[in-house]
């Protein structure tokens, strides 16, 4: 996230809708200013024991205050004085990511987190204003509220004001991966505000009308956007009211609609991979060894690993100490990868839908509201195994261009050279012509060499896969 | 459907009304009638096990 430079505002360029305050950068530390105008609802989340609660269960970041009291190091000076109440310092994420790069079990995740959260904030006394799927990241494998400034009064006989943006946010595209297609998450990439509803509705198969949560929180919900689009919100309203009791109602439903919202990681291409590829045990195992030894010598704490299906070699680097995102363009294998993440508590890697050939892409207004993948870069190593092929014969990127890429990713690069005669490649090339006259090792080599140099180079046991270590020229 | 003008505000504000008032409804209905059912001596059990604080530790993901 850049600082944006169209006006003097020192806010962060995804930091602007919200006037309660805003998030900025200050020698590389993150801050968050607390407006004058946000002072009550911020003291009524710390002195109701929301807040306390929510950082406790880990399902709100924890923040410092600043604190003269404490010394200097905990005096944070505010970005804006004018408007300042509060600066806060919040625990650090280390990587961004946003839910078009979520997996199913991800962004079911995100919704529930974000359910369980109202129902908390109700029971003393506040609501969520936002329900927005970027105020939810992935922390130490799990999800958490990162806008603190999300919460405010209850205030009894009011509806939830987040509500249509739960639905567009979490709810439509969830019942699309569910009932349509997993790959529909894509659609948030178009829609920086959620899927809109009668689009969903379009979407959705007609059984899904017998479903009683989504005939109602999604077609119902979008007919009646169109029915009542020219009647202003108060007239609407009229003297209607909205009991706690009715609000928690809906709340629940809408939980028990996601619960019941399911999509299976099977028969896609890669889940099954490792048992059908041309890797012996020992091919499999050298490769392990050798990622693991090379990643702790050069002490890689951030490390990317580019297609890495259900994230094998991203628990390696786990292992050898880096955190990880292991990202893959198969939503069924990133599935496999946070199921497991989940299962086992894994706190060090984060599992993404991407699609290397077209990452995402930087979205939203004045196109910085949302970072682009390589924006959110550059890491310590990246990690490029079985990987070249794809890139090189499968999308025709010429191999000069594949190594301009990864010397963007990070400093360090692990990469795997897969000759033509790997039955994996003779698969690829079987539907293509053959076209690719430098995709030899001594090509690869050359094309590599002009962006890095080769600091280890090794044969796999067992394969004719070559493993590589490389530095940034 | 493009609203340049329109809001989706008011049907989205309708609409949650409708169903707060039905799933409200509902879960009063669920309520009373495990009340009778232990009224009427059934369920013991499982009356026993309330789910008031369900999910309110509970972190998705975890």
């Amino acid at each position: 996230m850049k600082k944006t430079t169209t006006n003097n505002s020192p806010a962060l360029s995804a930091s602007f809708r919200d006037p309660s305050g805003f998030l900025f950068r200050r020698d590389g530390v993150l801050y968050r200013q607390v407006n004058q105008a946000y002072a009550d609802e911020y003291m009524r989340l710390m002195d109701s024991g929301l807040y306390a609660r929510l950082v406790k269960s880990g399902q709100l970041i924890a923040h410092m205050e600043s604190d003269p009291s404490k010394g200097s190091g905990q005096i944070f000076e505010p970005a804006d004085k004018e408007l300042a109440f509060k600066v806060l310092r919040p625990e650090p994420i280390p990587f961004i990511s946003y839910p078009y790069e979520w997996s199913f079990g991800q962004l079911k995740d995100a919704a529930l987190l974000t359910l369980t959260i109202q129902k908390r904030a109700l029971k003393l006394g506040m609501s969520l204003k936002d329900a927005s799927a970027y105020n939810i990241q992935f922390y130490n494998g799990r999800p958490t509220l990162i806008d603190t400034l999300s919460f405010e009064s209850y205030q009894a006989g009011e509806p939830w004001v987040a509500y249509r943006q739960f639905c567009q946010h979490f709810l439509a595209p969830l019942a699309l991966m569910a009932y349509r297609d997993v790959r529909l998450n894509q659609l948030l990439r178009v829609y920086i505000d959620g899927v809109p509803l009668d689009l969903a509705s379009r979407l959705l198969p007609a059984k899904t009308r017998f479903n009683l949560g989504l005939a109602s929180h999604i077609h119902l919900h979008a007919s009646a956007q169109k029915r009542f689009a020219n009647v202003t919100v108060s007239d609407a309203r009229g003297k209607r009211k909205m009991s706690k009791e009715a609000m928690l109602a809906l709340v629940e439903s809408l939980q028990a609609t996601v619960k019941k919202l399911e999509w299976k990681p099977a028969g896609t291409e890669w889940a099954d991979y490792y048992e059908e590829n041309n890797y012996t045990d020992k091919a499999f195992e050298h490769k392990k060894v050798l990622v693991g030894d090379w990643l702790s010598r050069i002490e890689a704490k951030t490390v990317w690993d580019l297609g890495g299906n259900t994230g094998v070699f991203s628990r390696v680097a786990v292992d050898a100490g880096a955190n990880v995102i292991s990202s893959d363009i198969d939503p069924a294998a990133v599935e496999v990868n946070y199921r497991l993440v989940r299962e086992k508590k894994e706190e060090k890697l984060l599992p993404l839908v991407l699609d290397l050939t077209n990452p995402s892409p930087a979205i939203g207004w004045n196109n910085t509201e949302r970072d682009s993948f390589l924006q959110r870069g550059p890491v310590d190593a990246a990690l490029a195994l079985a990987l070249v092929h794809h890139l090189a014969i499968a999308n025709n990127v010429p191999l000069a261009r594949v190594a301009e890429f990864f010397a963007a990713c990070g400093e360090w690069l692990i990469i795997e050279f897969v000759p033509k005669s790997d039955s994996q490649v003779q698969k690829l090339l079987r539907s293509r012509l053959d076209i690719f006259t430098d995709y030899t090792q001594a090509g690869f080599e050359k094309a590599f060499g002009e962006w890095f140099s080769v600091k280890e180079a090794s044969a796999v046991r067992d394969s004719e896969r070559w493993l590589y270590l490389m530095k940034r020229k | 459907m493009i609203l340049m003008y329109l809001d989706p505000g008011s049907g989205s504000f309708l609409i949650q009304l409708l169903i707060a008032a039905i799933a409200g409804l509902s879960i009063a209905i669920g309520a009373n009638w495990a009340k009778l059912k232990r009224l009427l001596g059934k369920n013991k059990k499982k009356a026993e096990t309330d789910d008031e604080e369900d999910d309110d530790e509970q972190q998705p993901g975890a």
